[in-house]
């Protein structure tokens, strides 16, 4: 079964080649038959890389040691599930599901875009296929997951005890099916970028595949940072880690092209901006996977080290970015620019959107690259952390929160700002009022707190407001107001919920920077704390054996009025074989907010030190998260991003007979 | 052999998949343009809805449509100007030919560098299940280990596991088995000296402090075990008393019975004390423990010096008295050690007369010299 895999493997690259090379030939003479041999390949290639995975996660689950990869990130007495999970717990394993991705994607296009022009699938395919040969290429030469070891060994080391949890078996999938989304968009840009033209269809196709790996990297940023979160023990929920930067640069670059390509699909405008957008939404994508896999960076997350690897990502990073954007040089110019627009108007507004993301985007990736670059040249080591981003990003995103709610408002071609104001009056005094409460009653010290508080607020008013003005408050009678409602496209349901997700989790963050509390004291079993006004109860430390580990759990009772409300357990737990202590944090949920509290070391006398956060309103940040992937997921079932296919097969006849 | 086939038939599949878009004939597909103008029209339906919705005012929804209407015109000369074909030339037919036959030679070539197709899978439980007779010790050990954690009050189990782990070099697992047999199955010399290796060597060979402890308790359990004197002689030798340590070898080799596995050790930890291997209750043939240590202060030519002037000792020795058996094997490997083959063939020589050239001693003593290098006769 093992060698199955490999096999399965061995023979996906070979056809990732044939992808390549067929496809483009056929696009290039016009010939239908060559054309055609791209989605059977792709197809195949795909059904040959599950294969190969599925033998590689059933060799984990079923710990067979004879499997380097799983020797040396497995354990025969893990649990099932992180037994399973530990499949892309490492380094090989984790290219080997980027591929699976890669080609899942690709075989999507095969199998659903028949209602593609034919060159321009072609080339998408054989775009997709050079992507793969090169990381399938990367994975035979340097990450090899299928190495065998004989004799195998009996027992293995254990999967890293940090990636025993629950958070791997979602964070990287849906991360890497966010970075390996927009691969889609790139090929799809270098398709037309290598035809010389852009089809109508293009954006129609390139819209959804964006809302698809922007929900997809939304969700695996949140997952993400509520993992570090609970299992780091330090509550921090975003430490600008490079590695947290790897993964937000091409959020923020895709949050850009999705705007970008909102006006793209329905005015036809900013193609040539949006084409490029695209290939650096994906280079930022490639760059974050150099960044991680790599070893370039030492951070909590980085897990592989070896300058092999390093090289050959990089030889692939200058290929792809190098040879896109050369091609743009090259080609931009031939492509035709589309409609007009007025300054002040939708599309203007999503110029300015696109403005401030892209700056924002550089700012980190310098902040992200400046410390490699001063090591490489001085050897100096720096850390670039909140400060800087505070002073850079802050400022950035403060004006663009700020205009958010008028974007929606404002009509397509030529807008009017003044009567998106008017009607954003209640959303800006519900806002004022927020900063009032909140400086008045809550924390006059801070203005930040006051300010972040009206934002966030006025953020989820205005795109409440959208809803409201769409569906004609105030205007008609509730029942034709209803009926609006209902019958509003879900892109507007979707704009609106992502804006509120994104006021959303402002909340959170600055509910939880400007008003949580800690403590950090060493306690006795039997001592009792207080903070902001719930009251800790430490019965003590009492050993427990898992299946794996050995652990200490500290068990407090959380008492509210006077009387016990449930237990919250933290615990220190060491696993033997990796000679590993990790700390479980323990969290229980009030309301919107967390009481947060992590064990620290064992004093002699029995006391030990316990850290005590109260963290308000800190699960809007991740549930912020949610409501956006709801948001993208809501615009995806948009009518309009289904007609392509469906409207040709109603109407073929139509379809086939007009342009002649 | 199933994995051949499994091999073979992937490769069909993944080679099928190229061969036949090309063989088959192609659908008539329609030319680009139909695609733009499917979308367009959808454009022209769409800005009729955002006009109903107040989306965009009608001034500007009216340009919008004469902007989309100028696109289709555009499709109508770009549809007629731009053709496809399916029909084969010469060098798509080449190209098509290579990249069939690319899959299978690429992947096979290939694999055949990196896989090792004759490495059946091993699932653990697999490996657990099998015969007994055909595990391996590490399977074997694996299997004691899942017993012992389901039964870990199986002091047995503990004590039969420990000497193993010992062997396997897992020296904290050994450390823990023999614990584990002590607290369940009780005291006794063999573990207590097993506890005391251990620790030892899982300190790299380091006599701790509990280690000692072990190896005494093993003393007064049996004051002749082999193992816990060795070891505690060692310990001395590592403390820097070396003349103790040699002594209390050399006592050992005397009590030692002539077959146990004790003495090959024994001699060797006096050989590389530098001491020749002699029981110390037989008079002392070699240096003494003063002379050793005036061995170790002085220069390499003085302590060559002194070698030699000890091998011509028992030399004299044995001429005095000749039927030692032990000695002129002794004394033909030292004139091996000191490269002189001409005296080690002497010594050969003289020893087989000893005991008479048809003797059984004689026998032995031509094997042994033989396996150093050393004949009779040249």
């Amino acid at each position: 079964m093992v060698e199955t895999g490999h096999f399965a493997l061995v023979l996906a690259f070979a056809l990732s080649l044939v992808q390549i090379l067929i496809p483009l030939v056929g696009a290039r003479t016009g010939n239908q038959r060559l054309m055609a041999v791209g989605g059977p390949v792709t197809v195949t290639g795909f059904a040959l890389t599950a294969l190969s995975f599925a033998a590689l996660a059933s060799a984990y689950a079923g710990s067979d040691f004879s499997v380097a990869s799983v020797w040396e990130n497995s354990h025969s007495l893990q649990p099932m599930i992180y037994k399973i999970t530990g499949t892309w717990g490492n380094h090989e394993g984790s290219m080997l599901l980027w591929v699976l991705i890669l080609t899942f994607f690709g075989a999507l296009v095969a199998v659903f875009g028949n209602n593609l022009p034919a060159t321009l699938k072609a080339n998408v395919l054989a775009v997709q296929g050079m992507i793969g040969a090169a990381f399938f290429l990367f994975i035979l030469a340097t990450s090899n997951p299928f190495i065998r070891l004989n004799p195998a060994p009996i027992e293995g080391r254990d999967l890293n005890p940090v990636l025993q949890d629950l958070g791997l078996a979602i964070h990287p999938p849906m991360l890497y099916l966010g970075y390996v989304g927009f691969s889609i968009c790139f090929s799809f840009s270098v398709a037309a970028l290598i035809e010389g033209r852009i089809d109508a269809s293009w954006a129609r196709w390139v819209r959804p595949w964006t809302l698809v790996a922007w929900m997809f990297l939304t969700g695996g940023i949140a997952m993400g940072s509520y993992w570090a979160y609970y299992e780091l023990g330090w509550g921090g929920f975003w430490f600008w880690d490079p590695v947290e930067n790897a993964s937000f640069m091409p959020w923020l670059a895709g949050t850009a092209l999705l705007h970008s390509a909102i006006v793209m699909e329905k005015r036809s405008a900013l193609k040539i901006w949006t084409l490029l957008l695209a290939i650096l939404t994906f280079s930022l994508s490639l760059l974050g996977t150099f960044l991680v896999r790599s070893g370039v960076l030492t951070s909590v997350h980085a897990f592989a080290t070896d300058p092999a690897r390093g090289v050959f990502i990089l030889c692939i990073l200058t290929l792809f970015i190098g040879g896109s954007l050369t091609l743009f040089a090259l080609r931009a110019s031939t492509l035709t620019a589309g409609g007009l627009f007025h300054p002040i108007s939708r599309e203007g507004a999503l110029v300015l959107n696109n403005l401030f993301l892209t700056t924002a985007t550089a700012t980190v990736l310098v902040g992200t690259l400046y410390p490699l670059a001063l090591e490489a040249l001085t050897g100096g080591k720096i850390s670039v952390g909140a400060p800087f981003f505070d002073l850079t990003f802050g400022p950035l995103m403060l004006p663009l929160l700020a205009i958010v709610p008028f974007g929606p408002l404002l009509a397509w071609k030529r807008g009017d700002v003044i009567a998106a104001s008017q009607r954003l009056m209640a959303a800006f005094a519900v806002a004022i009022a927020a900063m009032l409460v909140t400086g008045l009653f809550i924390d006059g010290a801070s203005v930040f707190a006051a300010l972040g508080v009206g934002l966030a607020v006025w953020l989820v008013a205005g795109a409440l407001t959208d809803l409201a003005v769409k569906s004609g408050v105030g205007s008609v009678v509730p029942s034709v107001m209803l009926r609006r409602f209902i019958g509003l496209p879900r892109s507007v349901f979707g704009t609106a919920l992502a804006h509120l997700g994104l006021g959303l989790t402002l909340l959170g963050i600055v509910g939880t920077l400007c008003f949580g509390t800690e403590k950090i004291l060493t306690m006795k079993p039997g001592e009792t704390v207080e903070l902001s006004g719930h009251s800790v109860h430490f019965e003590g430390l009492f050993p427990q054996k898992g299946p794996n580990f050995t652990e200490d759990r500290g068990r407090f009772v959380l008492i509210s009025n006077g009387i016990a409300d449930g237990e919250i357990t933290s615990a220190k737990r060491f696993y033997p074989v990796r000679q590993t202590v990790t700390t479980e944090s323990g969290i229980r949920t009030l309301g919107l907010s967390q009481l947060y509290l992590s064990l620290g070391d064992e004093n002699k006398d029995g006391s030990v030190v316990v850290r005590l956060w109260w963290k308000p309103l800190v699960t809007l940040i991740w549930g912020g998260g949610l409501v956006m992937m709801a948001g993208a997921a809501m615009s995806l079932l948009d009518r309009r991003l289904r007609i392509g296919a469906p409207a040709k097969r109603r109407k073929p006849a139509a379809a086939l007979a007009s342009p002649t | 052999m199933l994995f051949w086939v499994i091999a073979a038939i992937l490769t069909l599949g993944a080679s099928l998949a190229v061969l036949l878009p090309l063989a088959g004939g192609t659908k008539g597909a329609s030319p680009a343009g139909d695609h733009d103008l499917e979308v367009y029209r959808d454009q022209l339906s769409e800005l009729d809805r955002d006009t109903a919705r107040g989306l965009i005012q009608p001034g500007e929804a009216e340009e919008a449509r004469a902007e989309i209407g100028r696109r289709i015109l555009r499709l109508g000369a770009v549809a007629r100007s731009g053709s496809t074909n399916s029909t084969s030339s010469r060098g798509t037919r080449l190209l098509a030919g290579v990249a069939v036959l690319a899959v299978p030679l690429l992947s096979w070539g290939l694999y055949g560098i990196l896989g090792s197709p004759d490495l059946p899978s091993q699932p653990l439980a697999e490996r657990l299940a099998k015969n007994p007779a055909d595990s391996s010790v590490d399977e074997l050990v694996a299997r004691a280990e899942a017993h012992l954690a389901a039964n870990p009050s199986d002091g047995k189990g503990w004590d039969v596991l420990a000497p193993i782990y010992l062997r396997l070099q897992r020296f904290p697992d050994a450390v823990t088995a023999y614990r584990n047999a002590i607290r369940l199955d009780g005291d006794s010399a063999v573990r207590q000296a097993g506890l005391g290796e251990a620790i030892a060597s899982a300190a790299g060979g380091v006599i701790s402090a509990d280690a000692q402890n072990a190896f005494e308790a093993a003393l007064k359990l049996d004051p002749a075990n082999a193992k816990a004197n060795f070891y505690l002689a060692v310990g001395l030798a590592q403390e820097g008393r070396k003349a103790e340590a040699v002594a209390a070898w050399q006592k050992m080799l005397g009590q030692l019975s002539p077959d146990s596995p004790w003495r090959n050790a024994v001699q060797q930890a006096l050989a590389e004390a530098g001491e020749p291997a002699v029981a110390a209750d037989t008079p002392a043939n070699g240096p003494d423990a003063q002379q050793m240590d005036a061995a170790q202060q002085m220069s390499p030519q003085d302590r060559q010096a002194m070698i030699e002037t000890m091998v011509a000792g028992l030399d004299d020795k044995l001429k005095q008295n000749p039927r030692d058996e032990e000695g002129w094997m002794r004394l033909i490997r030292s004139y091996v050690v000191l490269g002189k083959a001409d005296q080690a063939r002497d010594a050969l020589g003289r020893a087989v007369a000893a005991f008479g050239a048809d003797s059984e001693q004689a026998k032995k003593f031509t094997a042994f010299a033989a396996s150093l290098g050393v004949t009779a006769t040249e």
